[in-house]
């Protein structure tokens, strides 16, 4: 009963886009629930999940959207892109294809949301080392001509995929914190919620409690 | 899932769809592609008619296929449509089809849950209502039966 109105800050918009069987919604899935959801069928649609983090002392609410990769959502699914704070693009190590896609994917991302929007590049399935298709290094390459931060993840072990999700709030955070980013801008895809009086009492009760020593 | 359930389409997004769905109308019958996009967004409005009209237009395109990874996605977004029209019994029905296509569909599994949940919480509702109605009309017939043996 601690929480007021919001228990959160700011609220951040995700979409995390890529081809079909990369792994998006075993991110996602491991992200917020933190296990790994094997035989997992293809998306309808899309999927949307949310998880409450903290960024340098701020509670973030993150609202992830899940899109899915096969061609017959991507006209519909466009509309999702906008007003993103953070897009995950993905690809899979052991298999070329979903990584040369990846420059349509950028075109997409760029020409759908804002200039600021923080574009994130997964390389998942990081876990299957002996089917390797795409190596580190040119993935990196790839990330840094375009200016996009980058990791290999694995959603079945968990390796890195906080990270990724991380790494991309503190850009946003950032970006916030040093005027790039303009919160009043339609479809910055950050939402400020200021912290309630009630909220503020009980944050102070709760310190209160914590200086008692009891 | 309330989050996928309850979801508006931009409106912007609905006209550019209906745009090509109603431009391929005109010439001959529309692609499954132009069918399914502006279906999609239908059953995503606010608008009773749209969700029908988007239930009808996914109903024609399941029927018209064979293809069980097709029928899936009409499936699901028949029984959210429903859903959104609040008529659970035809919303459960779409999504545990889908579930015998593809069983282990957490998206599917989901959808019941969250129906399952939206019929208790609104039957309850809706039995009271019910419930109140019959006491008020009971309470009717005795008074009727006092004034008439007072006659």
């Amino acid at each position: 009963m601690a929480t007021g109105p919001y228990n959160y800050s700011y609220i951040f918009k995700y979409i995390i886009i890529g081809d079909m069987g990369v792994g998006k919604s075993c991110l996602l899935h491991q992200f917020t629930e933190k296990k790994f959801m094997a035989d997992c069928p293809h998306t309808i649609g899309v999927e949307f999940g949310t998880r409450i983090i903290e960024v340098a002392g701020q509670k973030i609410k993150l609202q992830i959207w899940d899109t899915a990769g096969q061609e017959r959502f991507r006209a519909v699914t466009r509309s999702y892109y906008r007003g993103a704070a953070g897009a995950l693009m993905v690809y899979d190590i052991t298999r070329r294809s979903t990584y040369n896609h990846l420059s349509s994917w950028l075109t997409d991302a760029r020409n759908l949301t804002n200039p600021n929007t923080v574009i994130f590049l997964i390389g998942n399935k990081s876990d299957l080392e002996a089917q390797r298709d795409v190596t580190y290094e040119e993935a990196k390459q790839f990330a840094e001509e375009n200016g996009l931060m980058f990791l290999e993840c694995s959603a079945k072990t968990g390796e890195n995929v906080e990270d990724a999700f991380l790494d991309t709030a503190k850009k946003i955070f950032q970006n916030i914190q040093d005027g790039s980013l303009d919160l009043n801008a339609a479809e910055s895809g950050v939402q400020h919620k200021p912290t309630s009086p009630r909220n503020a009492l009980n944050t102070d009760q709760a310190q209160n409690k914590e200086g008692c020593g009891c | 899932m309330e989050t996928i359930v309850q979801e508006v389409v931009p409106i912007e997004e609905l006209k550019k769809f209906e745009k090509v769905y109603q431009e391929q109308l005109q010439r001959a019958e529309p692609s499954v592609k132009a069918q399914f996009d502006y279906s999609w967004c239908l059953v995503r409005s606010p608008y009773k008619r749209d969700l029908h009209q988007g239930i009808a237009l996914l109903e024609d395109l399941y029927h018209k296929t064979t293809d069980d990874n097709l029928k899936r996605d009409y499936l699901f977004y028949l029984s959210v449509g429903n859903t959104r029209l609040k008529d659970y019994n035809k919303a459960l029905k779409y999504a545990k089809a889908l579930l015998t296509i593809e069983p282990g569909n957490h998206q599917a599994q989901e959808l019941v849950a969250y129906i399952d949940k939206k019929m208790k919480k609104e039957g309850l509702v809706g039995m009271a209502i019910v419930g109140g109605a019959a006491a008020l009309a009971i309470g009717g017939i005795v008074s009727l039966g006092v004034a008439l043996a007072r006659k």
